[in-house]
């Protein structure tokens, strides 16, 4: 499935994975401002963002087929939205809509996968993100493919005894009944769980094994593509 | 309803990533009053759930399903404080680990759906949860989907994307249909969490805090202003946003379409009453659905 793959890819070790991830935070935040800013018909501008973001994937070594497809999922949205303006007589926002929402995405991507989500979460913490946001953050998503694939048993288990057969409403009442089981095994499996985290010292805080250290590498690296991206913004 | 980055205009998805994270701060605030640390386990697994649950598809119609968005859903069950971040955490985790929305547009999506798609599907329940629960808990679904579609559609429009006018009002009866649809999948839920647990759901609690009820109203009225103004006039949103200099100028593209104001204001009028009387109708509807609902299930 999809997040495992990019969970995958954010175990590898290239420059780009060992690199802080407050500073990739801000690289991407100053990619994503300076991308929205541009005209659509800045072509330069954009083939440098391009340029940057395509040497970022492959130093990173995620294989860039794969990556770029994956970005393509917005693409089904991004080319409606921009036939409709185009027929509204906007050829430019309709360029404009397609190719930099295309790049936010790969950039975001880039950023995902090259940072396991728990570093990610404990840099947007040390960036003042509030705790509580960052904490339930992660505990959504260490129980989402849990109770994920609860819900597909669930689904499995009502298809099996015919839940798809039957007039609609026995068969909304059907699928309202799971969400409800769902949701009573979410809610004993949450009082399970705190109680097993308290019994192990859990003191309202996740810490990471390896604390974020930024260094002047990271510095460097901020500084660098930023301004990088910036002057290509301006020039 | 996820907003990608790059379809708001830059004035646009500023001022709303300001206005969520103030709220989200004030929210946090409220919350961590009388949220005690333990019920954060709950929230995050909860967040777990709602994801999880869009996965189960419920039948509406022939050939067409749709699915939990959830808001009014958290807000009846957790509260709406924090229902609110649960629902922004989701749309965080979706914006960066499933890249559906973009992440400087999470203010705008948080604000949409999280905020005042959890306050509007909270408030009927804190007005009328306590007699009419059936009635409360299905407009609050269907409001929330409402306010969170049309202040979506609002917000392209004020960037200056421009839809021609069937599309909008096709869009509109788009988002008025998902929203019948998660108000009746909301009160079935909860119909069958009472079942299994009356714990499960608040007991709508008499009044104790009048910000919140005004917030609610607030988002409610400014949701249902979006759907008429959109519905009725969607080239005014769209020369506000001109007016107001925040709508992005593309590239070769001649601002201002050529109106004159006098034959506008009054058309302006007709059509803003006819999405009233759309609208009184839908609620009609709405009401009389939950209503056959409530009754067979108690039945």
């Amino acid at each position: 499935m999809h997040h495992v793959l990019i969970d995958h890819w954010s175990q590898g070790s290239s420059p780009l994975h060992a690199r802080d991830p407050r500073a990739k935070i801000l690289v991407l935040l100053i990619f994503l401002i300076v991308l929205a800013t541009t005209p659509a018909n800045a072509f330069v501008t954009l083939v440098i963002d391009i340029a940057v973001l395509t040497s970022g994937v492959l130093l990173a070594g995620l294989p860039p087929v794969g990556l770029f497809l994956r970005a393509a999922a917005i693409l089904p949205f991004s080319l409606t939205f921009a036939l409709i303006t185009w027929l509204a007589g906007d050829l430019w926002r309709a360029v404009g809509l397609v190719e930099k929402s295309y790049l936010s995405t790969a950039a975001v991507l880039l950023l995902v996968g090259t940072t396991p989500l728990t570093r990610l979460l404990g840099a947007l913490e040390a960036l003042g993100v509030p705790r509580v946001l960052v904490l339930l953050a992660q505990f959504l998503y260490r129980y989402l493919f849990v109770i994920s694939e609860q819900a597909q048993h669930l689904r499995l288990a009502a298809a099996c005894r015919g839940g798809s057969a039957g007039p609609p409403r026995s068969r909304l009442q059907a699928a309202a009944g799971a969400i409800a089981v769902l949701f009573a095994r979410s809610y004993y499996r949450a009082e399970g769980i705190h109680r097993a985290m308290l019994a192990r010292g859990f003191g309202g805080r996740l810490s990471l094994l390896n604390p974020l250290r930024f260094g002047a590498r990271d510095a460097a690296f901020t500084a660098t593509i930023g301004l990088l991206l910036v002057l290509a913004r301006v020039q | 309803m996820h907003i990608p980055d790059n379809f708001l205009s830059t004035p646009v998805w500023a001022a709303l990533d300001g206005v969520s994270i103030a709220a989200i701060g004030l929210t946090i605030r409220r919350a961590g009053r009388e949220l005690p640390d333990t019920r954060i386990p709950l929230l995050g697994v909860m967040g777990a759930f709602v994801f999880a649950a869009q996965m189960i598809n419920f039948p509406v119609g022939p050939g067409t399903s749709g699915h939990l968005v959830g808001g009014a859903l958290l807000a009846c069950a957790l509260g709406p404080a924090p229902a609110v971040l649960v629902m922004t955490t989701i749309l965080a985790t979706q914006a960066f680990v499933f890249q559906d929305g973009g992440v400087l547009a999470l203010g705008a999506n948080v604000f949409n759906m999280a905020v005042l798609g959890v306050l509007a599907g909270y408030l009927p329940f804190r007005l009328i949860g306590a007699t009419r629960r059936g009635l409360a808990i299905f407009s609050g679904g269907f409001l929330s989907v409402l306010a969170s579609g049309s202040l979506a559609l609002s917000e392209l429009l004020i960037s200056g994307v421009r839809m021609p006018r069937p599309l909008i009002i096709t869009s509109l009866g788009f988002f008025a249909v998902n929203a019948l649809i998660e108000g009746a999948i909301t009160v079935s839920v909860i119909q069958a969490l009472d079942k299994l647990n009356p714990g499960f759901v608040q007991k709508p609690a008499a009044a104790r805090s009048r910000v919140l009820a005004a917030l609610g109203a607030a988002g409610l009225a400014l949701g249902v202003a979006g759907f008429l103004i959109a519905s009725s006039a969607p080239d005014a949103i769209q020369n506000l946003g001109q007016t107001l200099g925040i709508s992005e100028k593309s590239g070769f593209q001649t601002p201002m379409a050529n109106y004159t104001a006098g034959n506008f204001e009054s058309a302006w009028l007709r059509r803003a009453t006819a999405g009233l009387t759309g609208l009184l109708l839908i609620w009609a509807v709405c009401a009389a659905g939950a209503r056959m609902i409530a009754r067979r299930r108690s039945a």
